[in-house]
């Protein structure tokens, strides 16, 4: 940012990241700004002559209404389905000269090779019997046969609570530069901090890795799939096969895919993907036992976003410049993040989507209701 | 790290439609087409001011990407594509229509042409406002090309390489399009940021 002390308002109207906050601005560069105008405040001035410059100064563009885009877009999607009709009843050929039965036999020729090769070459899905008898430490086992969640206390003050069927396998006494268990199952960790011992869970092909946090982890042999939610602090995640896992391991820092509170990771077993969202229940991060206060009277949407947002701990991302115009009047205490999100939206004519963990809010604003 | 900006996010799902779209989900078709009609649509009568012609383009550019589905490209940024494709459509056309009228045809017959206009309610100091508006003039009067190379870029976000795709030339084109065009808007400003400061208010 330093860059922008000396310029003039010509450079700050034709420069690319600023217009791009002044037109299309995300929650990171508005703080960005903010922040940088506050550290420069001889410099608001300037700053709002060529954001107002940016904004007045624009194409002039032939008007399309709603009603006749949509009628356009509902044009194309029509004339593609009538084309298809044309296409499956155009030519009457015998049945075996027909280009779709060529088609067939041939994806019936490869589909039979394809599958005696993915018999010859099935990788084997890697579990918990083949790690724990990897792991060169003398090893405890805690399985929980019972009906009931069952809590496991560890040398370091950890503990770990096991959910019904579950097992989990950890050194005798831990090693000097790391704490490693292994998980089959699904269990609440609790992690007790230790910045120069880094804790990792490994469970089937993923690898979780935490300095000191409270997250569950959900790894069954039969399912196929491995996920990890945050509670608290933060976790980074990744494969256990991925090319860089063994840096990422040994790094002082949490890399990978870092999840925050109420974030959650889903690691799909067959197709080797990780994927970010949001848990299906968020739940208000505890910080000091206050209840977030959650009621607005004529308060502008970023004010309730903001209270959402450090609520929770996930990241709202909406047009402040087009949404801030709409007050909301809400009490949305006793609610889940969902429904609050479906109450505000409502209210101000938008939609929100989650994408890669965060919401994202999309609306026109309110400048002309 | 760079932090993911919003509109990371939003060309992050563009191409996830435009994956899905090949792949033949009819959904993922019209939620692009949806999204990308505005541009598409703007950026065409840009060329013609025939309003029903640029839809029927915008249609023909679209079923025509439904029919090539099978060869064209998933990690290709889609906008760019689609704007290319309307481009030369509009380019094929209007040498048809020449050729009816049995008249001679060349590449420059169809231009981008684009007038810039200022929202002067939005300016709160007077002087910003003739500013504004000599601004404005000044962008009008820009060579046509460097025009479209500038409404790209600083009016849809598009990087060099996607421009060059869109106007059909080479990535290095582009940026001499908008060098030539930041020294002319360079070598004007001085003289208007001086005349609106000169006017006694």
């Amino acid at each position: 940012m330093d860059r922008y002390r000396d310029f003039s308002l010509g450079e700050f109207v034709w420069d690319k990241p600023f217009r791009n906050w002044v037109l299309n601005p995300t929650r990171e560069d508005d703080e960005t700004w903010q922040n940088w105008l506050a550290a420069h405040p001889d410099k608001r001035e300037i700053v709002e002559r060529a954001r107002q410059l940016v904004l007045s100064i624009r194409p002039a563009n032939a008007s399309l209404s709603n009603p006749e885009k949509r009628k356009a877009v509902e044009r194309i999607v029509e004339r593609l389905e009538t084309r298809h009709l044309d296409q499956t009843e155009a030519s009457r050929l015998p049945w075996y000269n027909g280009r779709a039965v060529r088609i067939a036999a041939m994806l019936v020729l490869l589909a039979g090779l394809g599958w005696m090769f993915w018999l010859r070459h099935q990788p084997e899905q890697i579990g918990y019997d083949q790690l724990v008898a990897a792991a060169n430490a003398e090893m405890v086992e805690a399985v929980n046969t019972t009906a009931k969640p069952l809590t496991i206390s560890l040398e370091d003050g950890s503990r770990i609570t096991l959910d019904p069927g579950s097992r989990m396998s950890y050194p005798a006494h831990f090693s000097s530069s790391q704490r490693e268990v292994f998980l089959s199952g699904k269990a609440f960790f609790d992690i007790a901090k230790n910045p120069s011992k880094p804790f990792f869970v490994y469970a089937n092909e993923l690898v979780t890795k935490v300095l000191g946090t409270s997250f569950t982890v959900r790894s069954f042999a039969d399912e196929q799939e491995v996920s990890v939610a945050v509670k608290s602090g933060k976790v980074a995640v990744f494969s256990r096969d991925e090319p860089g896992a063994a840096a990422k391991q040994s790094s002082r820092d949490l890399t990978g895919v870092v999840i925050e509170p109420n974030q959650q990771v889903v690691f799909l077993r067959k197709s080797v993907k990780i994927t970010k969202s949001i848990v299906p229940e968020p739940e208000v991060v505890a910080e000091a036992g206050t209840a977030p206060h959650l009621e607005f009277d004529e308060a502008p949407l970023s004010a309730v976003f903001s209270a959402l947002q450090s609520a929770y701990g996930i990241d709202i991302i909406y047009d402040k410049n087009i949404m801030d115009e709409c007050p909301i009047t809400a009490t949305l205490t006793e609610m889940s993040l969902y429904e609050q999100l479906d109450l505000v939206c409502k209210a101000v004519n938008a939609s929100y989507k989650s994408i890669d963990g965060r919401i994202v809010v999309e609306g026109k604003g309110c400048r002309n209701n | 790290m760079k932090a993911l900006t919003r509109s990371d996010l939003y060309l992050e799902e563009e191409q996830k439609l435009w994956r899905k779209m090949l792949a033949g989900d009819v959904t993922a078709y019209e939620h692009l087409i949806d999204r990308t009609y505005d541009l598409l649509f703007h950026y065409g009568t840009k060329f013609n001011s025939d309003r029903e012609l640029i839809k029927d383009c915008i249609q023909d550019v679209f079923l025509g990407v439904w029919e090539k589905r099978n060869a064209l490209n998933p990690e290709i940024p889609p906008k760019p594509y689609l704007l290319a494709s309307l481009r030369r459509r509009l380019h094929r056309l209007a040498s048809r229509l020449r050729m009816d009228c049995m008249d001679y045809y060349n590449e420059s017959d169809v231009v981008f042409d684009l007038e810039f206009s200022a929202e002067y309610q939005l300016i709160e100091s007077e002087n910003d406002r003739i500013l504004a508006s000599r601004m404005t003039e000044m962008l009008n009067e820009l060579p046509k090309r460097q025009k479209e190379a500038v409404f790209l870029r600083f009016y849809n976000d598009m990087e060099r390489e996607e421009i060059a795709v869109v106007m059909d030339i080479q990535p290095q084109s582009v940026s001499n399009l908008l060098q030539e065009a930041f020294k002319f808007i360079k070598s004007h400003w001085k003289a208007i940021v001086s005349l609106a400061l000169a006017l006694p208010f």
